[in-house]
């Protein structure tokens, strides 16, 4: 084998940072829900304790779903350049393919497959995870803004839907903190340690392993074929007004997500505090 | 034998300075022979102190009165309420508190009012009600006295000494059922307004126009003798515990249909859940989200069920919803599942959604861990045979 091994650029800097601001807002949400859902448990209790009682832990709750919704705000402006702009294929997009692989993978596991299904840029299980956090991140979303803002959304649906909400945004909760756990856990830290996050290389080994498709694709050169400058320029023209307006539509939505209502936030001082006939007893 | 009993002029001088003496004496060491402040305690006899009945043969006589002061005072005791009395009844004698006379004529009071008078007797009560007296003076009307108001109540505001009747049963220990419908009265000497909102809600209807002795009076949510202020935040951050004494035992609810499962469902709601959290980690810090008063009320608690006022009805929930969400609309109030669990009859969506991540959860991720369980089979198989992957 060469001393130097030939790498390739998996993830750019700037699709890591994305990254990292995703897993690091997806880390307090879950470390700042779950006691929230599970209340009782002694480790909720110490998170408590740690983090400075309920109503801090709300509130790095709620900024945490507010940076995780500019990083997912970021990523459909992100995406939407790489499709309408550079017109790269959308190789995260499930295929029938991708299911055959799963089974083929699962068949080999257990010994029923001589070969281990050859994948391109994103393998299987990959785009699993992928579409499962576009699948949470709307529910999650979701029931967050009824449980963020219940007035506004009773205004229009029936009030059952708000501890249904919150029914599903704790199930949900549960649901993608174990998967994580389980799944990228096991994908990208156990099985083989994936630098890809961290330094944005895979080596060619990894490469074959991983992403043999992809890899004969850039072998072959026709992986990462950009389109010419003036083409990027003129679609530049047209995505960029649409961007922008997109990005005010993103933002006034984000916004309203946070501001729709003050009355469920805003701290009220203890009704029996404030004058009730009951406190003005007539104490002799 | 005439020899022995006739005495002359001067030994009936000495035998009677003898006997005098001895009187004086005794009057003495009765009057300052201290009332032990043990619990049970008996007189040891009634013969060395003035009897009840001396004291009763002036006190009974009606309307009998003194001043002090400019004040008023009537000293008249109706023996018929005097012989029930539980003082009575343990053979309390009438010095043992009025300790400062001794015989007739009376010493002179040293106080310039009634109240004062009254007061002169306090540490009396702690002599034998010595736990009792004690808790007093963590009492907020203790503390209200202690601001210098000499009418906040002291014991015999409530418990007149003359003619309390025995409160708690012999043997149980228990407050008696008439005690109980007692004690609403009893506060209503000075909290009148309170009282007549009680009267008119779930629980004090039951027990002054039912004499239903199972309803919470006034000390069973504040307290008897060390009655705390309920205008705290620790006392707010406590109420659902405080209810849920009752209201999560079976067997007191049973006998009125109502669910045990109040608190828990309360507990498991956004706002119950951060009221415990608050509770058991902050007891003293405040919190706005509501407590069982703020929606069931406090003095003035109606039957969720009534039409007028039941806040099981949803336009009368949406008032008390209103006090923190002024904005709330119609559909609001059904966003808090009214103690429900869900269920297919009661918040269908609720049991649903729940039922769904029953099976899902365990579904998707029993899923990943199949296959990453046959992911490590193959590495090792693999390795064993020296197979690269």
């Amino acid at each position: 084998m060469n001393t130097v091994t030939k790498t390739y650029m998996r993830f750019p800097l700037a699709r890591r940072i994305e990254h990292w601001i995703m897993m690091l807002s997806f880390t307090l949400l879950g470390l700042t829900g779950l006691p929230q859902r599970f209340p009782d448990a002694s480790l909720s209790r110490s998170i408590l304790d740690v983090l400075g009682g309920i109503e801090a832990l709300r509130t790095i709750h709620h900024t945490a779903a507010i940076v995780m919704m500019f990083g997912t705000a970021w990523h459909i402006l992100v995406m939407g350049y790489s499709v309408f702009v550079m017109r790269d294929q959308m190789s995260m997009l499930p295929t029938f393919q991708d299911a055959k692989d799963a089974i083929q993978a699962l068949l080999y596991n257990v010994g029923f497959a001589k070969t281990y299904p050859q994948m391109g840029r994103y393998t299987f299980e990959e785009k699993m995870e992928y579409w499962a956090f576009v699948w949470g991140a709307f529910v999650m979303g979701a029931t967050g803004f009824m449980m963020w803002n219940p007035i506004t959304a009773t205004q229009y649906l029936p009030g059952e839907l708000v501890p249904a909400a919150k029914a599903a945004h704790g199930g949900e909760a549960v649901l993608a903190v174990l998967a994580i756990i389980i799944w990228h856990m096991y994908g990208v830290h156990i099985k083989r340690f994936n630098k890809a996050m961290f330094n944005g290389k895979l080596n060619e080994e990894e490469m074959l392993h991983e992403h043999p498709l992809e890899l004969a694709d850039i072998k072959a050169g026709i992986a990462d074929r950009r389109p010419d400058a003036a083409t990027i320029r003129k679609r530049q023209m047209i995505y960029y007004p649409i961007a922008a307006l997109l990005t005010i539509a993103m933002l006034s939505g984000i916004y309203g997500f946070i501001n729709t209502e003050e009355t469920a936030l805003t701290t009220i001082p203890p009704i029996s505090v404030v004058s009730t006939p009951e406190s003005g007893s007539t104490t002799p | 034998m005439q020899h022995r009993i006739r005495l002359r002029p001067p030994q009936i001088w000495t035998v009677s300075l003898i006997l005098g003496f001895g009187l004086f004496i005794f009057a003495l060491t009765s009057s300052i022979s201290p009332v032990q402040a043990a619990p049970g305690f008996q007189p040891s006899s009634q013969e060395d102190k003035p009897d009840n009945d001396y004291c009763l043969a002036c006190h009974q006589e009606a309307g009998k009165t003194t001043t002090i002061g400019d004040e008023t005072l009537a000293i008249t005791i109706n023996p018929t309420e005097f012989k029930l009395s539980v003082h009575n009844e343990e053979a309390i004698a009438c010095v043992d508190c009025h300790t400062n006379i001794q015989g007739f004529p009376h010493r002179k009071v040293e106080v310039d009012t009634l109240r004062e008078f009254t007061l002169s007797f306090l540490e009396t009560c702690g002599d034998c009600h010595e736990e009792e007296y004690t808790k007093t003076h963590d009492s907020v009307h203790q503390a209200a006295f202690d601001k210098g108001n000499q009418n906040a109540p002291v014991c015999m505001d409530c418990h007149n000494p003359h003619t309390q009747t025995r409160l708690t049963g012999k043997s149980s220990g228990e407050l008696t059922p008439s005690a109980r419908l007692k004690i609403p009265t009893t506060c209503a000497q000075c909290h009148e307004d309170i009282y007549n909102t009680y009267r008119s809600s779930v629980h004090g209807k039951a027990l002054t126009e039912e004499g239903n002795v199972d309803v919470p009076t006034c000390i069973d949510c504040h307290g008897v003798h060390d009655i705390q202020d309920p205008t705290t935040v620790t006392f707010r951050n406590s109420t659902p515990f405080l209810c849920a004494t009752c209201h999560t035992d079976e067997d007191k609810m049973a006998k009125y249909h109502i669910s045990t499962n109040v608190l828990n469902s309360y507990v498991s709601d956004f706002h119950g859940t951060t009221v415990k959290l608050f509770e058991e980690q902050f007891p003293g810090q405040p919190t706005n989200k509501p407590v069982c008063t703020d929606c069931h009320g406090v003095h003035d608690i109606s039957r969720p069920s009534d039409p007028e006022t039941g806040i099981g009805m949803q336009e009368n929930l949406l008032v008390k919803c209103q006090r923190c969400h002024p904005d709330a609309t119609a559909n609001f109030p059904a966003a808090w599942m009214s103690h429900y669990e869900p269920s297919p009859e009661h918040y269908p969506i609720v049991y649903y959604v729940n039922l769904f991540y029953k099976f899902f959860i365990p579904a998707v991720l029993g899923g990943m861990i199949f296959f990453v369980l046959t992911d490590i089979y193959r590495r090792i198989v693999n390795r064993m045979k020296g197979v690269k992957h």
